[in-house]
């Protein structure tokens, strides 16, 4: 037996004389000054920018990041607690960039920016780490985008289509619901194959524990990672929540998966790097933010890639989230963050109280990606669609001031109406993109011409009911993703069979 | 604008570097009719320390600051000092010892911005933090 007392003993006994106590040289500063969350140092002449600083105070260790280098001392913002810093207490330098824990680990999980649990289900266990930033992927490591991000909300796969890889930006007012299409997106990604990341920034803490209760009863916890810097946290865990996301989505993009986050939203992370920038003594530039605001958001939206084969064909897509004030696009943060991003989901107080909901503004919504990111299916029928759209937003602000219109006009018009109840669709119910192509086949072929206005939800919902019955048509859309003439025929079919069965048409 | 401790002492010592007593003297008084005149005498205390850090580095001079459990022998002495010489390269070493007791054993060595914490006290609360992480 070698498990015998003496063995032990024996082994300890060398292990014992064996051990050097590790000492190194550290490089200290002392703590100049202290206030809210900023701390000024002197000393620490080889600190690095973005280096953890550890603070040692007499409640413990407290972490912060160098900030600002200058000639005799060195800026930090703090991680922790600031109140339990003193005025010359000892700082460290660790020699590593801030980072945070990265893996399979962080897959269902709440965590705050620093990687460390909210959600009591204990330590990420992870081996992994990546610093929180990092130079976004250079032009040969790209390609160009070409597969779709299916949101399930019909307005946007239709009209303003998402690409895996794309950067689209959603903006509108408070209360217009940016977040309810963010997180019906992350919803409809069950089965797509896609990692989602939600990165709540200043958000109400119960906003975001309704938030995660809901992607739980939606099953899309399974695939979702949850990062929350609440409205109580302090600026600088702001400050780095959407790049500790961003490192945890660089993590499966390196494996060659595909990964959505949403950055919701970028205005309050505008807001606390000017709370840092102030409190360094950065000087104020526009609506008082510093001179590298456009770069804070730059940098960020910028790693969001899709990477071509040769380097793994993964890829992130950012939806960031920006709330304006009074509908004002010409603030400074929105047009910098609008000019980053290939495109906005515009969203417009006045459909919203008029019952358009989402209130997706067709007309100042955009996607520069374009139709390369639709299904062959969707395209058929989404470029017909957005033609009608248009025609029937020119019309019906014309349309107001006369009632004599010629037949030509009124059926454009009648047409446009049904487009835009079709755009109507509830909270939390995303789409499956088969029964989008369905729905809007049925409307550009003039099968709905004869559904009264106030019926085209009731027959939408039946239509739908009806073809999971006889899910044939469906399932050829789904797998064959385009429209033959053998699946148009079996649409038509299935169409007209349904509309027998309705009583409401009009004679 | 302002002038800082750190300007202050560095034309100081741009004044009194390599100069004769003589004119040291006549420097230093007018440097005081300035800093009065600036009200600025509160400054002093900084300028000084500046002005030693300045003094020391140009001179190839390190104080350093030595703290340890016990009375240090000759030999120890001998060793932080050789050790001070090769990493900063100066030709003169100061040594500040004091004892502090609360150490336990080892001893703590503060330079410029560095520590060399070889302290029983710091080890044992590292392996405390490793043991309950």
């Amino acid at each position: 037996m070698s498990t015998t007392k003496d063995f032990i003993i024996e082994q300890l006994k060398s292990e014992i004389s064996g051990y050097k106590a590790e000492i190194s040289e550290k490089s200290v500063g002392k703590v100049l000054k202290v206030s809210d969350g900023i701390a000024l140092i002197s000393g620490l002449a080889e600190a690095m920018m973005s280096e953890i600083l550890m603070f040692k105070t007499e409640e413990g260790e407290v972490a912060g990041v160098a900030l600002n280098l200058e000639e005799n001392q060195v800026g930090a913002i703090i991680l922790g607690d600031y109140t339990a810093i003193k005025e010359g207490d000892e700082v460290h330098a660790t020699k590593r960039i801030l980072e945070v824990p990265v893996g399979e680990a962080v897959i269902g999980r709440v965590l705050n920016p620093l990687g460390e649990p909210l959600d009591g289900k204990g330590k990420v266990e992870t081996t992994k780490f990546y610093p929180i930033e990092k130079i976004a992927p250079g032009v040969i490591t790209r390609e160009s985008v070409k597969q779709p991000v299916q949101t399930g909300i019909k307005a946007i796969d239709a009209m303003i289509p998402i690409g895996r890889g794309q950067r689209e930006l959603i903006i509108g007012d408070r209360q217009l619901g940016k977040t309810a299409i963010a997180i019906d997106t992350i919803i409809n990604q069950k089965g797509q194959n896609m990692k989602c990341i939600y990165v709540a920034i200043g958000q109400k803490e119960s906003k975001v524990a309704g938030i995660v209760a809901k992607l739980q009863e939606a099953g899309a916890m399974d695939y979702t990672t949850v990062v929350l810097a609440g409205a109580s946290t302090s600026a600088s865990l702001l400050y780095i929540a959407p790049y500790a996301g961003c490192a945890m989505a660089e993590y499966f993009l390196d494996k060659g998966e595909d990964v959505l986050i949403i950055y919701d939203d970028l205005s309050k992370h505008a807001v606390s790097y000017r709370e840092i920038s102030l409190l360094l003594r950065r000087p104020p530039g526009r609506e008082a933010y510093p001179g590298d605001v456009f770069y804070l958001h730059s940098r960020l939206l910028e790693r969001a890639c899709k990477l071509n084969k040769d380097f793994g064909g993964g890829s992130i897509t950012a939806l960031p989230i920006i709330e304006t004030q009074a509908g004002d696009l010409s603030a400074y943060i929105p047009t910098n963050v609008i000019s980053i991003t290939d495109g906005q989901i515009f969203l417009e107080p006045d459909l919203f109280y008029k019952g358009n909901r989402p209130a997706v503004n067709a007309g100042l919504s955009v996607s520069r990606v374009g139709s390369s990111a639709q299904i062959k299916a969707m395209k058929k029928v989404a470029g017909k669609m957005r033609l009608e759209a248009a025609q029937y937003r020119e019309l019906a602000a014309f349309a107001q001031f006369g009632s004599d219109l010629d037949p030509e006009t009124k059926k454009k018009l009648d047409r446009g109406q049904r487009l835009y109840e079709i755009f109507k669709q509830d909270q939390y119910q995303p789409l499956a993109v088969a029964k989008q192509v369905l729905v809007y086949y049925a409307l550009i072929n003039g099968f709905m011409d004869n559904v009264p206005v106030d019926k085209v939800r009731e027959f939408e919902i039946g239509l739908y009911k009806y073809a999971d019955l006889n899910d044939e048509a469906l399932k050829m859309i789904t797998e064959k993703k385009e429209l033959s003439e053998e699946i148009e025929n079996k649409i038509k079919k299935l169409i007209e069979d349904y509309k027998a069965t309705v009583d409401y048409l009009i004679k | 604008m302002k002038i800082s401790a750190q300007q202050y002492a560095k034309s100081l010592y741009d004044l009194v570097a390599d100069k004769p007593e003589k004119e040291v003297k006549v420097a230093l008084k007018n440097f005081v009719a300035l800093l009065g005149r600036n009200r600025e005498l509160n400054k002093a205390s900084e300028i000084i320390n500046v002005f030693t850090a300045l003094w020391n580095k140009e001179h190839g001079e390190v104080t350093a600051e030595l703290i340890s459990a016990r009375e240090l022998g000759p030999t120890a002495r001998e060793i932080v000092t050789n050790y001070l010489k090769e990493r900063t390269g100066a030709k003169k070493i100061t040594l500040n010892e004091e004892i502090d007791q609360k150490l336990i054993g080892g001893f703590v060595l503060r330079y410029e911005s560095k520590v060399l914490d070889g302290s029983l006290k710091t080890s044992l609360e590292d392996l405390k933090n490793k043991i309950s992480n």
